[in-house]
């Protein structure tokens, strides 16, 4: 989010929760996660205060560097901030701490436990560790399998372990990392990140809900006609095209962050803002979710992948063009597909998913179109009324739209529609966290609430079995689509919709 | 409030045999279990209110130290019996010392030092030692200590990291003589906090030879003589020393709802442009008032031009009077009142209400009102501020006890003064007139 103006008022007030001492245990930390998000996201909770003075960093990877390597590193990384804030850098720099070590080399984890033990010394870290695994996923299981073993993870309130994305490749192999990550530690010690709950606005959909009476009334079937879930991204794949290859959108986007947006925007409401009570109902309505035709999901479902376009001045690649890409690659970098609810909050609601890269905006947003009135009394501007909209915009000017009818100036009684507009810049003024930055503060804080569970993330991966099972299995019946880079995406999208009679919103 | 958990009862030592025994106790006794590597809690505990509650019979034991209703009932009783103003608060320190005037020989078990809060000893002190003085300044020195774990349902694991208390009991004389065992007490390793838990205002010498840099310190600036407190303040945080004010930390809920007042980009012009900033405060203890005003003043760079008394005949004492002088030249006016209440509130000088009215060019004025939740806002609200376009706003009470408050501090403090504070508390020293 951008800012607009900074309140001076404002300055300073955000330390209503307290970090406990700790040292926060990164592995990978010679990657590029470390130096691109979690350093810069710990060196803003630096300066803003909310790290305690006993507090440290310890990164962990294979190159044998020392601790003022990793400093020097990471001050060249984060160049422009450092130089912004000196004095603050100094201070910071002096809790980040560099151990060489493979995770997979049991006398290495044995020297992290003496090396953690000497820094809970040296900064009265009181024992409290958080280990983030910013490795390959491959190597997910066995890093907390190594930790286990070394009698780090013991105290489930004292150590626990962040996973990044993705947390499995498909329900089975969910299924069997999450039976290892138990093994090795408490439910309540496994954090598994998803960047997009780290975001205000995706929080926002939860405060919109429950904060106010006039939405939860009518978020039912008997008002909501359909759901639209979009995430679109401009860029191609950039440097991503080995991971890319593998993944595509649906196990990029679709399994984790519009999975995400959709249970937020579906959920029940929990008794109490409790972690585990707002788990529960996301892990329900997801486990209540399926494809529109689980028999036949090449009917409920479009693939497809960007080629060629932009202008003659700014000609985009199409995807198999780009580097590291193979030139007849299947991946699809677009997915849209309708889902079902059968509960009784949504039974026979469609959801409509989609994202896609290469797309003419970058945008996120949940649109909860409203049934029409049942009457038309008013000749519409437009030929017809618009049905009622909410919009809630994730990204980019993120807020609220609410688009209703109202009377046309002039003589007679024509209805237009218009839009009430909400918005945080205006609101607020005030830029919002970086997920990143949300994230840490909730994992090192043992706050749960924006990571997933264990049954949540199988809930997920079982809900798009079916396409997986047919993108390995039959993927002629589901072909990758082209389209080209700048559009949005596969005319097949638009027939998914115009089946039932509807269209994308086009933001 | 929970009672701590001793792996034994707490036992009555000979001072000088303190060291040694605590030495044995985790080389011997203890050795199946983890000492805590986590901080040492250090605090003046003097109670003096509980303890003439207590003494003239108006409370039952035991002497704990900890606030709670009855108590504070029985003291908001004292003060109208002995003609105080009603806007006293219970700690006010001369309620206690009225009570100190009345005759009365009753006592308790005094168990200062032995319980803690839970939300304190949920962070596992590594050592708590307390000195608490009796009202009997001949009492001798009186050594207690035990050891602990966590209870029950706090253990979060296989590791049962344990602790100890420490309580030095005696009278003045005494404890100050104590004093010399508790440098070995205190592991080097650690942090130690100090807890002032009493006025600002007594035993200076004490204060300074307890509150050592770089220990942090923990005081309360709404108890005490307002410009021995402010000057404390300063001095603490000139020397370096992280020194966290419990009276500023009420103020978080004023801060909050100020700033939230002016979180729309349009609004924050206006900040620009205050010529008037108006507290009112219960009571005549005006240092939570003065540092709001500071903290307003700092934060949007206003230059303090002068600061006078401002003379009246109600019975709360008297207002304070400043000019600004904002970045643009502008003058800002800013007056302070104590005004009377009915029930006060539990520490002196809590805020009543606040106006900022800000005139901007080719505008109509906006009038920023916050009043408490049980003051409201009728004294602000008078003035021609109907003309004005007003933005009102309610500020919760503070429902946190001071142990919730020193928690969050435990939880996970900082080697320095809070940077809000370190500005504004210089500032609210200079407009407390001389």
């Amino acid at each position: 989010m951008a800012a607009t103006q900074t309140n001076p008022l404002r300055v300073g007030l955000r330390q209503e929760r307290v970090i406990s001492p700790q040292c926060l245990v990164i592995f990978g930390a010679s990657g590029d996660l470390t130096h691109r998000k979690l350093i810069p996201a710990l060196f803003e909770l630096f300066r803003q205060r909310r790290l305690p003075t006993e507090f440290a960093v310890l990164g962990c990877a294979r190159r044998p560097w020392s601790d003022e390597d990793f400093r020097s590193r990471m001050a060249e990384a984060l160049a422009e901030e450092v130089k912004q804030h000196q004095s603050a850098w100094q201070q910071f720099a002096a809790c980040l701490f560099y151990e060489p070590v493979d995770l997979q080399q049991d006398e290495d984890v044995v020297r992290l436990g003496t090396r953690l033990e000497a820094i809970d010394r040296l900064r009265a870290t009181r024992g409290n560790r958080t280990f983030y695994l910013s490795v390959s996923p491959a190597f997910y299981g066995s890093g907390c399998r190594a930790l286990a073993a070394a009698g780090l993870l013991r105290d489930p309130a004292r150590s626990r372990v962040v996973i990044e994305k993705p947390f499995g490749t498909d329900y089975a192999s969910a299924e069997q990392l999450n039976r290892v990550v138990q093994a090795c530690g408490q439910e309540q010690q496994i954090f598994r990140i998803d960047h997009y709950l780290g975001k205000e606005t995706v929080q926002n959909i939860l405060v919109l809900r429950f904060a106010n009476t006039i939405f939860e009334p009518i978020w039912n079937r008997n008002y909501i006609a359909n759901v639209q879930i979009t995430a679109a991204e401009t860029v191609g794949v950039e440097e991503r095209a080995g991971y890319y290859e593998s993944s595509g959108a649906l196990r990029d986007m679709v399994q984790n962050h519009l999975t995400q947006m959709l249970a937020l925007t579906t959920m029940e409401a929990p008794g109490r803002f409790d972690p585990e009570a707002i788990r529960n109902e996301k892990a329900k309505v997801l486990q209540a979710a399926r494809l529109a035709n689980e028999d036949e999901p090449w009917k409920c479902c479009v693939r497809g992948q960007y080629s060629r376009g932009g202008s003659p001045a700014m000609p985009l690649s199409g995807y198999r063009q780009e580097p590291g890409v193979n030139p007849n690659s299947t991946t699809e970098t677009y997915v849209a597909m309708k889902l079902f609810i059968d509960n009784w909050r949504w039974q026979g609601v469609p959801f409509y998913l989609r994202t896609g890269k290469r797309l003419p905006k970058r945008l996120s947003e949940v649109v909860l179109t409203f049934r029409e009135a049942p009457v038309h009394l008013f000749d519409a501007a437009g030929g017809s009324p618009t049905a009622n909209q909410l919009v809630l915009r994730i990204q980019p000017d993120e807020g609220a739209g609410f688009v209703f009818e109202v009377k046309a100036p002039g003589s007679g009684m024509r209805s237009r529609p218009v839009d009430m507009h909400f918005s945080y810049d205006e609101s607020f003024g005030e830029p919002s966290d970086e997920g990143y930055v949300r994230l840490l503060a909730d994992a090192m804080l043992g706050d749960p609430t924006l990571f997933t569970r264990s049954d949540e993330v199988e809930a997920a991966w079982r809900l798009y079995t079916p396409l997986l099972e047919l993108i390995e299995e039959a993927p002629w019946q589901l072909p990758v689509q082209p389209y080209e880079a700048g559009t949005w995406g596969p005319g097949a999208a638009d027939s998914l919709l115009a089946d039932d009679g509807l269209l994308w919103r086009r933001p | 409030m929970a009672p701590q958990l001793t792996l034994q009862a707490p036992l009555e030592l000979p001072p000088a045999e303190v060291p040694g025994y605590l030495d044995r106790l985790w080389g011997e006794a203890l050795q199946e279990s983890t000492g805590a590597a986590t901080f040492t809690l250090l605090v003046w505990e003097p109670s003096w209110l509980q303890q003439q509650l207590i003494r003239t019979g108006r409370i039952d034991g035991p002497l704990s130290g900890l606030l709670n209703g009855e108590l504070l009932e029985a003291a908001r009783q004292v003060v109208g019996e002995v003609g105080l103003p009603t806007s006293t608060a219970p700690m006010a320190p001369e309620v206690a010392w009225r009570l100190g005037q009345q005759a009365g020989d009753h006592s308790a078990e005094d168990l200062r030092g032995q319980f803690v809060d839970r939300a304190i000893s949920a962070h596992r002190p590594r050592r708590l030692i307390t000195l608490a003085p009796t009202l009997a300044a001949d009492h001798p020195l009186e050594t207690l200590v035990a050891a602990y774990c966590p209870l029950a349902e706090e253990r979060s694991g296989s590791e049962d990291a344990c602790g100890d208390v420490v309580v030095l009991r005696g009278g003045m004389g005494a404890i100050e003589q104590g004093l010399a065992m508790l440098q070995p007490l205190i592991p080097a390793e650690l942090p130690c906090w100090v807890w002032w838990n009493g006025s600002m205002d007594e035993s200076p010498e004490l204060l300074e030879a307890l509150a050592v840099p770089p220990r942090r310190l923990v005081v309360d600036s709404s108890i005490g003589e307002p410009r021995r407190c402010l000057d404390l303040l300063v001095d603490r945080i000139e020397l370096g020393q992280a020194v966290n004010d419990l009276n500023w930390l009420r103020l978080r809920s004023w801060r909050e709802s100020l700033a939230m007042v002016f979180d729309p980009p349009r609004r924050q012009l206006a900040l620009d442009q205050v010529v008037q900033l108006d507290i009112d405060v219960e009571g005549n203890h005006p240092v939570k008032g003065l540092l709001l005003a500071a903290w307003i003043a700092d934060r949007l760079g206003w230059h303090l031009q002068s600061s006078y008394w401002i003379h009246g005949d109600r019975p709360e004492g008297l207002g304070i009077g400043a000019e600004f002088q904002r970045t643009d030249g502008q003058s800002v006016q800013f007056r302070l009142m104590p005004v009377p209440v009915g029930i006060s509130k539990t520490h002196p000088g809590a805020l009543v209400g606040l106006r900022l009215i800000c005139a901007p060019a080719g505008q109509s004025p906006l009038c920023v009102i916050l009043c408490s939740e049980s003051g409201g806002c009728m004294r602000l609200e008078a003035g021609g501020v109907a003309s004005m376009e007003l933005a009102e706003e309610v500020v919760p009470l503070p429902n946190e006890s001071e142990e919730m408050e020193m928690a969050r501090l435990l939880a996970g403090g900082h080697d320095s003064t809070n940077p809000l504070l370190a500005a504004a508390a210089p500032l609210a020293a200079k407009l407390l007139p001389s």
